[in-house]
C-alpha cells in the first residue's frame, strides 16, 4: 500500500506536525515508512521525520506493510492534506 | 559558623528555603557511576526511556490542564523523542559495544543533535537544544540526579544563568528567591524577578557551583549574602529584618492609592514596566498608574513559532483593560542581539547591540510587524493604548512605521475588524542619535520615552554586562543627563509628553532630578514605585529645581551621586 502527498502547510513539518504524524502512525500495527529527498524513514520516529527537513512543497511517499496498512496510509495522507490544522 | 557566600544583592528581601538547581552539572555523577554488565545496562537504559516518557506525558497533561498549550506541545515533542525508535536503537547499539547506559544516552542524543545542527533550516538547527535536553534528562534519570520538581514548598532557584522562560513559567508563590552565578543586573531573568519582587542575588561566579541542590540557605537580597545551612540563631537575627520588611510592605501598601505629588502640588505619573498581562495584578497592588512599557518580547519568547495576531491581540487587550483608563504603552518587538529567537532566523552577529535588532527587524520583516501593529490597533478599542518603537535613530523610520500603520488600518477595515483610530505613536529615546535629534523627532511623534539602559550604554560606550568596564556605567554621567534634558525640553517645547522607562526611573534620587527637568511620567518595575513615590512626596518642586541647577554644574557622575545622596 502506497500513496503520494505534497506537504501543503506553510511552516512545513516542524515539531508540532511531526508529533502529530508520530501520534497517528503509532496508532497502527503496521510498519510505516515515509520516503522523500531520496531517503526512506520510520514514520514512528519523530527524530527521523524532523531530520528529513520537510518544507512546504516537498513530495512524500507514504508506504505501509502490515495488517492495517491501508488504514494507516490513508490516515497519514489525510493528516498531511489537512495541513495539520495550520495555514 | 555556617558558611557565607557573597554576591551582589539586586532585589531586596529575605528568603529562607531550599535550593532548587536549574542548570545541573552531571559530570561528577557520571564519573562516580558504577556500570553493570551489558544486560544490566540495557535494562537501565530501557527503563529510563520508559520512565522519562511517562514523566513527560504527565507534564503534558498538567500543562494542558493549566491551559498552556504552547508549552504542552513542546513537552509532547520531548516525550516522543524519549520514545523514539531511532534514539533507542542508537542507545542500545552503544551499550552493546560496552558503553555504560548514561554515556550511551548522552552520545546518542549528541549524534542526533549534531545531525539537526547541520540542517539548512534555522528552525531545525535550534531543535538540537531539545534533543540534548531530552538526552540529559534520561541520563540524569539513570544517574539518579533528581529533576527539579516543584513541590508545595516555595524554593530558591539557583544556577549560573537561568532561562527567562524557566522563571516566567513558575508561579510567583513557588519562588522565594533567585541566585545567579553571572553578574548582570539587567538580564531577563533579573527583569522578571524584579517585576515580581523576588529577592535576588547575582554575580556569585564559580561559587555558585558549590551550592548543592536541596541545600538550606538564607538569602539577603539587600546585602547579597547567602548563608549556607543557617542555624536557628542566625535565622532569629534575621527575624528583625524580616519584620521590618513586612512593616515596610504595609507602609507601601498605604502609599499605593496616593498620588506621586510634591509638597507644592507638582504631579508625576508613575507607571509600571510589564512583561505580560500576568504582571498586571501585582503592578496594580503597588499603585501603578498605567503601563509605561509593555515588553512584548515575552509574548514572542518561550514558544515555537511567531505569535499570531489573535494571540497578541488577546495579550494586549487584557493588559489594556487592566489599566482601567490609564495609558498602556506597548513597545513593538525589541528582539535581536541579546535575546535571539529560533523562529526569527537572525544570523549570528559579531556585535548584536549595533546590529540587526528591534525596529530594524520589524521594518525589514512585515510578516512579523504587521500582525503586531494590527493586534495593538484592535486591542486599542478597549482602553488607552499607545505604540512605542524601540531603537529609533531617524525620522525616516518613524515615517515608514506611519505608512505601515495606515496600511494596517486599511486591512483591518477590509477584514471588518474593529480597531482604534487614534492610537498615539511614540519612540524610545535610547540611542544618542535619537536624543540629539529629539527637537526634530518631536514634530513627528506623540511622545518620547527615554530608555536609559541602552542610552547609557551607547552614550558611554560601556557594555553593561562586562565586569571590567561596568564601573563606568552610570545614569548620572553628565553626558547622559544632558541628553535626557534635551529630550524632555524638546517634548515640552513641542507640546508632547515625555517619560522614562529605563532603570534610572526606579532610582528615587534620579526621579527628583527628572521631575525637576519636567518629565511627565516615570515607568519602572512595579515594586520600585513606592520608594520613588515616597521621595517625590517628601520634596517641593522648588527644592528639586535648585538641586537640578546644582547637579548640572557638576563635572562627573561620582560628584552628582555624592551631591544627591548628601542633600536628599
Amino acid at each position: 500500500m502506497e500513496a503520494k502527498v505534497v506537504i501543503a502547510n506553510k511552516a512545513g513539518i516542524h515539531a508540532r506536525p511531526a508529533s502529530m504524524l508520530v501520534q497517528t502512525a503509532t496508532k497502527f500495527q503496521s510498519k510505516i515508512k515515509l520516503a522523500a529527498k531520496g531517503k526512506s524513514i520510520d514514520a514512528k520516529s519523530i527524530l527521523m521525520i524532523m531530520s528529513l527537513g520537510l518544507v512546504k512543497g516537498t513530495e512524500v511517499v507514504i508506504s505501509a506493510d502490515g495488517a492495517d496498512a491501508d488504514a494507516a496510509v490513508k490516515a497519514i495522507k489525510d493528516l498531511v492534506e489537512s495541513k495539520f490544522g495550520e495555514e | 559558623m555556617p558558611k557565607v557566600l557573597r554576591g551582589k544583592g539586586v532585589i531586596a528581601g529575605i528568603a529562607i528555603g531550599k535550593i532548587m538547581l536549574v542548570s545541573q552539572n552531571i559530570d561528577g555523577y557520571l564519573a562516580a557511576y558504577q556500570a553493570g554488565d551489558v544486560q544490566a545496562e540495557i535494562g537501565k537504559a530501557s527503563d529510563a526511556l520508559k520512565a522519562v516518557a511517562e514523566i513527560l506525558q504527565s507534564n503534558v497533561k498538567t500543562l494542558k490542564e493549566k491551559d498552556m498549550p504552547e508549552q504542552a506541545a513542546i513537552m509532547e515533542a520531548h516525550r516522543m523523542m524519549a520514545q523514539d525508535p531511532m534514539m533507542e536503537e542508537s542507545i542500545l547499539a552503544k551499550v552493546q559495544e560496552g558503553v555504560c547506559a548514561p554515556r550511551a544516552v548522552l552520545a546518542a542524543s549528541e549524534e542526533s543533535a549534531t545531525l539537526f545542527e547541520n540542517m539548512d533550516d534555522a528552525y531545525f538547527r535550534e531543535r538540537a537544544v531539545d534533543i540534548r535536553d531530552v538526552g540529559r534528562r534520561i541520563a540524569k534519570y539513570i544517574l539518579g540526579v533528581k529533576e527539579p520538581e516543584l513541590g508545595d514548598e516555595a524554593v530558591i532557584l539557583c544556577g549560573n544563568e537561568i532561562e527567562p522562560s524557566v522563571i516566567a513559567n513558575i508561579p510567583t508563590e513557588k519562588i522565594q528567591g533567585v541566585i545567579l552565578g553571572q553578574g548582570s543586573t539587567t538580564c531577563h531573568a533579573v527583569i522578571i524577578a524584579k517585576a515580581r519582587a523576588i529577592a535576588t542575588v547575582v554575580g556569585l561566579g564559580e561559587k555558585v557551583e558549590g551550592i548543592a541542590d536541596g541545600a538550606s540557605v538564607l538569602l539577603d537580597g539587600e546585602t547579597g549574602e547567602i548563608v549556607m545551612e543557617p542555624t536557628d540563631e542566625i535565622i532569629a537575627t534575621y527575624q528583625e529584618k524580616l519584620q521590618k520588611q513586612q512593616e515596610l510592605k504595609a507602609y507601601y501598601a498605604k502609599l499605593a492609592p496616593l498620588p506621586a505629588e510634591t509638597t507644592d502640588g507638582v504631579r508625576v505619573q508613575l507607571a509600571a514596566n510589564i512583561g505580560g498581562h500576568t504582571d498586571m495584578d501585582s503592578a496594580l497592588s503597588y499603585g501603578c498608574e498605567g503601563v509605561g512599557l509593555f515588553r512584548t518580547e515575552f509574548v514572542f519568547m518561550g514558544r515555537e513559532d511567531i505569535p499570531t495576531e489573535e494571540d497578541q491581540y488577546k495579550a494586549y487587550k487584557e493588559a489594556i483593560e487592566k489599566c482601567a483608563g490609564n495609558i498602556c504603552v506597548i513597545r513593538t518587538m525589541d528582539i535581536g542581539g541579546d535575546k535571539p529567537l529560533a523562529y526569527l532566523d537572525i544570523p549570528k552577529e559579531e556585535n548584536p547591540f549595533l546590529g540587526w535588532r528591534a525596529i530594524r527587524i520589524s521594518l525589514a520583516r512585515h510578516e512579523l510587524f504587521m500582525p503586531q501593529l494590527k493586534a495593538i490597533l484592535r486591542a486599542g478599542v478597549f482602553g488607552k493604548a499607545a505604540i512605542m518603537l524601540p531603537m529609533v535613530i531617524s525620522v525616516t523610520e518613524v515615517k515608514q512605521v506611519k505608512e505601515l500603520i495606515a496600511q494596517a488600518k486599511l486591512e483591518l477595515a477590509h477584514e471588518g475588524k474593529a480597531f482604534a483610530d487614534n492610537v498615539p505613536l511614540g519612540i524610545m529615546v535610547e540611542t544618542p542619535a535619537a536624543a540629539v535629534l529629539t527637537p526634530v523627532l518631536a514634530k513627528h511623534v506623540d511622545f518620547f520615552s527615554i530608555g536609559t539602559n541602552d542610552l547609557v550604554q551607547y552614550t558611554l560606550a560601556v557594555d553593561r554586562v562586562n565586569h571590567n568596564v561596568s564601573y563606568l556605567y552610570s545614569h548620572f554621567h553628565p553626558a547622559v543627563l544632558r541628553l535626557i534634558q534635551t529630550t524632555i525640553k524638546a517634548a515640552r517645547d513641542n507640546g508632547i509628553w515625555s517619560g522614562m522607562c529605563g532603570e534610572m526611573a526606579s532610582d528615587p534620587y534620579a526621579a527628583v532630578i527628572l521631575m525637576a527637568m519636567g518629565i511627565h511620567e516615570l515607568s519602572m518595575s512595579a515594586p520600585s514605585i513606592p520608594r520613588v513615590k515616597e521621595k517625590i512626596r517628601s520634596i517641593s518642586s522648588q527644592k528639586a529645581k535648585e538641586m537640578l541647577d546644582a547637579v548640572l554644574q557638576l563635572e562627573d557622575s561620582e560628584a552628582v551621586k555624592e551631591y544627591l545622596y548628601k542633600n536628599l
